[in-house]
């Protein structure tokens, strides 16, 4: 059987090889030919990208993004561009992509400069910050604060590597590093005392505190030790589509639509808060160059 | 398709994940020794307790014995380590919490408090196996119940049950993997780490467990030598 899938998966790509030709031509044009954009979406990225099981369909983020996206091809071609959603795995999100089965994958992906080599990415939309709860009554404001403190964070993640990293190059002085088992021991080990900070990514920690039962006695700092970009994954050497994608998000950003979208899902009544921090806000400023209505329309 | 595994056998010498090893098993080496003594000094008091003609000083021995062996280690573990400070108070407690390095304190005490109550089962079972006659005999010279148990009983039963407390002694070192749990970095902990940064898991996996074979094969070479070196002719052993 895993044999079978891997000659699949090998057919696959060879015939998607074979066929490069009839596939390279522009995105954009087979858009405007089919009226319809195919877009990979994840089951169960939340809040970016999963299947909500009530409407059986999927919802996001991701999925809202993906909704801007073709209401400007809308506006560009002057007829209604259908989504086709497609779900994708993390293992099959990129070779999808190559292949052509889908346009653009809209979801959760961290953008890698190995990832880099095999397809195009948009800009990044979203940073998971490896960062810290602590008490809000700690007074831990920045990483030298940490200095002298107990600090936590859950074998085997990348999070631990992370603060690790940090206290043996010396950029900030832990009392100790505590290993916890799991996220949940290691909120309990910080309201018990053990820590006074806890380490995980932003979202996680929001989570955290959300489930805590006094949410207002917790929060995450305002600085992030990692960083892992997310981007959605389009073809290579198609710069009129990957474009087109850039500049829809810089466009929402613009309009503010981007931080309506963020709001309905990471927003304080979101699905999962997760608090914009100052430098991931100046980040989405910083990214729009001057853009004006009418960008969608054909030069 | 060939395995898509390729062995890398180097990680288990290479820096730093060779060091990591070896600090792992002097942990390890650390937790086991100094819990088993813990356990050996209160196991052989309480399973005298056990067999004592006080009916308050066996209920004790009793309680201690079923509540410790009833609950997983894991449990335990989590228990002593994340709710124990709090049971000292919210002042004291904070100060518990932070002595350095109190995951391994927590994980000797609580695997020697565990295994206690298994070898205080093991000496009552030695207790019962000798016979009553040598008991009368100790008391028919004038010896008080006190000395009958320090100076013929306890290093009758003691030489008895060495060959179940070997598998206990080796019990422990195996358990203590289980401090991993709450964040002691011993040998099981130093492998799955390895696995984390390297992913080569097998290889580090492979390597704890030639570790933990040799340390098991240490114990069993040298409670054999205990066992011959107290060897009772005619009374204990073939």
């Amino acid at each position: 059987m895993r044999r079978l899938a891997i000659i699949g998966l090998i057919l696959a790509f060879g015939l998607a090889l074979v066929c490069a030709p009839a596939l390279a031509g522009p995105t954009l044009d087979r858009i405007e030919k089919t009226g319809k954009i195919r877009i990979g979406f994840r089951e169960g990225s939340i809040p970016f990208a999963y299947i909500d099981a009530k409407v059986g369909k999927h919802v996001g983020f991701s999925v809202d993004m993906a909704g801007l996206l073709a209401e400007n091809l809308s506006k560009r071609f002057g007829k209604k561009i259908k989504i086709v959603p497609f779900t994708v795995t993390p293992k099959t999100r990129i070779p999808m992509v190559v292949n052509g089965t889908i346009d653009v994958e809209m979801g959760s992906t961290t953008y890698t400069a190995k990832r880099e080599e095999v397809a195009d990415f948009s800009l990044i939309f979203f940073f998971s910050e490896t960062t810290f709860l602590v008490a809000k009554d700690s007074g831990i404001k920045t990483l030298a604060d940490l200095n002298g403190k107990r600090v936590g964070a859950a074998r085997g993640t990348t999070n631990l590597k992370a603060v690790r990293k940090l206290a043996e190059e010396g950029k900030f002085k832990p009392a100790a590093i505590v290993v916890t088992e799991t996220h949940p021991q290691g909120m309990l080990a910080l309201k018990s005392g053990k820590i006074d900070a806890y380490s995980t990514d932003r979202s996680l920690l929001e989570g955290l505190r959300m489930k805590d039962q006094n949410p207002d006695k917790w929060m995450t700092v305002d600085f992030a030790i990692a960083y892992e970009p997310y981007a959605y994954i389009c073809r290579e050497n198609d710069s009129d589509f990957r474009d087109f994608l850039n500049n829809t998000i810089l466009w929402a950003i613009k309009t503010g639509k981007f931080f309506e979208i963020y709001e309905k899902w990471m927003g304080p009544n979101g699905v999962v808060p997760i608090k914009m921090s100052p430098a991931y806000k100046d980040y989405l400023q910083m990214i729009v160059y001057p853009i004006s209505e009418g960008w969608w329309k054909k030069k | 398709m060939g395995l898509a595994y390729e062995f890398d056998w180097g990680v288990l010498w290479r820096q730093p994940y060779g060091l990591w090893l070896l600090k792992g098993v002097g942990l390890t080496v650390i937790i086991g020794l100094s819990s088993w003594f813990i356990a050996l000094a209160l196991g052989i008091f309480i399973g005298t307790l056990r067999v004592t003609s006080y009916r308050i000083l066996r209920f004790i021995g009793t309680f201690y014995v079923e509540v410790l062996r009833n609950i997983p280690l894991l449990v335990q573990m989590f228990f002593w380590f994340y709710a124990g400070p709090m049971l000292f108070g919210e002042h004291l407690g904070r100060k518990i919490n932070h002595i350095n390095e109190l995951n391994i304190y927590v994980a000797i005490l609580c695997l020697g408090l565990y295994t206690a109550s298994r070898v205080a089962e093991h000496v009552r079972a030695g207790f019962a196996s000798i016979h009553r006659d040598q008991y009368q005999a100790a008391l028919s010279t004038g010896m008080t119940q006190m000395q009958m148990y320090r100076y013929v009983i306890i290093p009758y039963a003691l030489r008895l049950i060495i060959p179940p407390l070997t598998t206990e002694f080796l019990t422990i070192f195996k358990n203590t993997s289980i401090a991993m749990t709450i964040g002691v970095a011993e040998l099981t902990f130093q492998s799955y780490r390895i696995d984390a940064e390297t992913f080569h898991g097998l290889e580090a996996t492979t390597g704890a467990m030639i570790i933990y074979f040799f340390l098991g094969m240490a114990v069993v070479k040298f409670m054999g030598l205990l066992e011959k070196r107290f060897k009772i002719p005619g009374l204990v052993g073939r």
